[in-house]
């Protein structure tokens, strides 16, 4: 999970991966998605045991609200090949 | 597994330690601010991380690598508050969620980018951008996320 001077900085990375064409995200989409709610609790003495267990969700609702519900994001399985 | 207020209470000295310092706690120190003989403060800080699994120990040892956003274990990815550069994000992903720790302050992001080498930098305040340089700076997600995709350090 990487910052690049630019999509074709990215492409041009000796570890680019082909299937991770759909991996960039606008640096603006990136905050948000760092920044969900759990996320500013990350010093309150109860985020392991509150804030923590809300972020999965968080971040899915994120993602979703972005565009970004492909497996390769959500974390979840690739469907079978047909 | 330890009780879940003393959990909490690990969890806030660590990550604590981390912004005001810039390092984490070793597990002796954890279990003296706790107030517990030092292997309790072992076994806890083991009980924290498997609850806390985004982040993870050196393997073989309780050394804490990574307790995100921010790294015990210096990255490329160099976060400065203050004038001061004391602290390195987990992952790029990750450095932009860093403002959060430091609220009311600047919070400055720079890394070299992995293509070319040259700088990357970015400034965030309360979670708002506001500073990019260069103005094309992008995030990338390279293996995808789920654990069959690659070990996350490397996500």
């Amino acid at each position: 999970m990487n910052l690049f001077r630019s999509e074709e900085h990215a492409r041009r990375w000796s570890q680019f991966q082909p299937r991770s064409e759909e991996g960039f995200i606008t640096l603006a989409d990136l905050a948000g998605f760092f920044g969900t709610e759990s996320r500013r609790h990350m010093l309150d003495g109860d985020y392991l045991s509150t804030w923590y267990p809300r972020r999965a969700a968080e971040r899915r609702a994120y993602l979703t609200q972005i565009g970004k519900t492909s497996p390769f994001w959500m974390g979840t399985p690739d469907p079978p090949a047909a | 597994m330890a009780d879940a207020r003393l959990m909490d209470r690990a969890f806030q000295r660590i990550m604590r330690s981390l912004v005001d310092g810039g390092r984490a706690l070793h597990y002796a120190e954890l279990a003296r601010a706790l107030g517990l003989p030092a292997e309790d403060g072992r076994t806890l800080l083991h009980d924290v991380m498997a609850a806390y699994p985004i982040g993870w120990l050196h393997p073989e040892t309780d050394y804490i690598v990574s307790f995100p956003p921010l790294n015990n274990l210096p990255t490329q990815y160099r976060i400065t508050v203050r004038g001061e550069q004391r602290w390195f994000a987990q992952c790029g992903f990750e450095a932009t969620s860093a403002t959060w720790l430091f609220p009311g302050q600047t919070v400055r992001v720079d890394a070299p980018c992995l293509d070319c080498g040259d700088p990357v930098t970015v400034e965030m305040r309360d979670g708002r951008i506001t500073w990019i340089d260069p103005a094309g700076v992008v995030g990338h997600l390279a293996f995808g996320f789920g654990a069959s995709r690659g070990l996350p350090q490397y996500l």
